[in-house]
């Protein structure tokens, strides 16, 4: 977005569901801020920016922590309920930062889903009780991950007495607050984050969920048509 | 394994002295002094320098030269099997160290006191000979930033299998446990600045080897040359001139 750059990349492989949650894939969300982004980022300095944004993907992506209403669809990944699912590992890296990383990386991760494959897995029959079922993992078939429920992320800066989308750093660096809402296709708000100390009259929060609302509508048809037109490039090639 | 079939062919289909695809683009990270994009077949790598600027550390300040820094970082997704930890492990501190000392040794660091400049490199996809894209993208990056530099500073590795020598090892090939000679070459000062090598290999062989990477650091100089120039045209001619 503009001058922001992120690569988002999903990898997956087999593991074993929680305990808690045996019918649920697990997903993972890590964010790495390079220092090409920034010269601070080098050593550790970013990772304290890296975990907030991983934090706030989470939260705006899955769901609580009893795995309810996420916006991913962890069901579909369970290969064998209680023994084996796909965990994801959805790896983010920042480029360059020229503010509202969020957002890009909300639109990042959607692309990056909507061309992840999960290879079609046969289990073997007749395992039982406690042993691990064998698994075969087919290098032909993939299921194309249902994606049309991923909500995408809008960050609304407010800076002095107005609200701005997509902001830049610069912009960014005046922010009095900022509150960042994830929305689905549906509309439906999928998590809500509130960055920065001044407070926010609640009358100011709901006019911003509704703005939100109203440019997540054309932040997602506009990312659909680029992850097709994407997907219809890469098909010629 | 076999490593060059009998009729010479590699695993990717390449003859022995064949170098994998190069593409490299200038200018990627717009925030950064000078950025590059480098890809040696399937590996891609991406260098921003930042500076030269103000020595962010006092105590590091030298009174008669720049202060070169660099840190190498993998992303988690650019091997095969994921990476725990990008940064900070044995490896990428001993390459960001050597990366350092072969740019600080082309940097005309005397023009420019008592400031600092940051050379970060990101592998995005690590498909053998990080260490070379890294060098070579690093280069584009210092040009980009209008660092004046002695020369370009361009590498290559090769290697020795099968008993043959190979230009431009990919991982499957460098994970083999054959020798692995990376050289780093300065292409109009004639002069090598860089030469590590992994593993053993009789001298009169090894002569060949090395003699095989420089050959394929000129070939990526010719290549970096050309980008360059090619970048200069649109510059004037975004100026108008």
């Amino acid at each position: 977005m503009g001058a922001t750059n992120v690569i988002s990349s999903v990898k997956a492989e087999l593991g074993k569901p929680s305990s808690l949650q045996p019918d649920k894939g697990k997903v993972t969300i890590y964010v790495d801020c390079s220092p090409t982004a920034e010269p601070m980022f080098e050593g550790r300095g970013g990772d304290e920016l890296s975990m907030e944004l991983s934090v706030a993907l989470q939260r705006c992506l899955l769901g609580g922590k009893s795995g309810a209403g996420a916006g991913i669809d962890l069901s579909s990944l369970i290969v064998v309920e209680g023994k084996i699912c796909w965990d994801l590992y959805i790896d983010c890296l920042v480029i360059s930062s020229d503010g509202n990383l969020l957002d890009a990386l909300g639109a990042a991760i959607k692309a990056a889903l909507s061309n992840t494959g999960i290879p079609r897995v046969n289990v073997a029959v007749g395992a039982s009780g406690d042993q691990q079922p064998e698994v075969d993992i087919s290098d032909e078939e993939f299921l194309q991950f249902d994606t049309s429920n991923i909500p995408v992320i809008v960050t609304l800066t407010k800076a002095g007495r107005h609200y701005i989308v997509d902001a830049t750093s610069e912009e960014e660096s005046q922010m009095n607050s900022a509150v960042s809402i994830s929305v689905n296709r549906k509309g439906h708000i999928c998590g809500l984050t509130k960055r920065g100390g001044a407070g926010l009259d609640p009358s100011i929060i709901l006019d911003m969920i509704s703005v939100a609302k109203h440019v997540s509508d054309q932040l997602i048809n506009k990312l659909d048509s680029e992850i097709a037109a994407a997907e219809a490039d890469e098909d010629e090639s | 394994m076999e490593y060059v079939s009998p009729e010479g062919l590699r695993l990717d289909g390449r003859r022995p002295m064949e170098m994998r695809q190069i593409r490299a683009e200038i200018g990627a990270v717009a925030k950064a002094d000078g950025s590059a994009v480098f890809e040696m077949g399937n590996t891609k790598v991406i260098a921003a320098v930042y500076g030269p600027r103000e020595v962010q550390n006092r105590s590091q300040q030298m009174n008669d030269k720049a202060l070169v820094r660099c840190e190498y970082s993998m992303a988690n997704f650019s091997t095969g099997d994921r990476m725990r930890k990008p940064k900070g492990d044995r490896r990428s501190t001993e390459i960001s160290l050597v990366i350092r000392q072969t740019m600080e040794a082309c940097i005309l660091t005397h023009l420019m006191p008592r400031s600092q400049i940051d050379i970060f490199v990101q592998v995005l996809q690590a498909d053998g000979g990080t260490r070379s894209a890294c060098i070579n993208a690093a280069t584009l990056a210092l040009a980009d930033a209008g660092i004046p530099l002695r020369d370009l500073v361009t590498s290559c590795s090769s290697g020795y299998l099968n008993s043959t020598p190979l230009l431009d090892l990919n991982y499957v090939e460098d994970s083999a446990g054959g020798p692995d000679v990376t050289v780093g070459f300065l292409p109009k000062l004639d002069k090598v600045t860089l030469l590590q090598m992994d593993s053993k290999l009789p001298i009169d062989i090894f002569e060949n080897v090395m003699q095989l990477a420089i050959e394929g650091c000129k070939a990526v100089a010719n290549y970096i040359r050309e980008i360059l120039l090619e970048n200069t045209k649109q510059l004037e001619y975004r100026r108008g001139l």
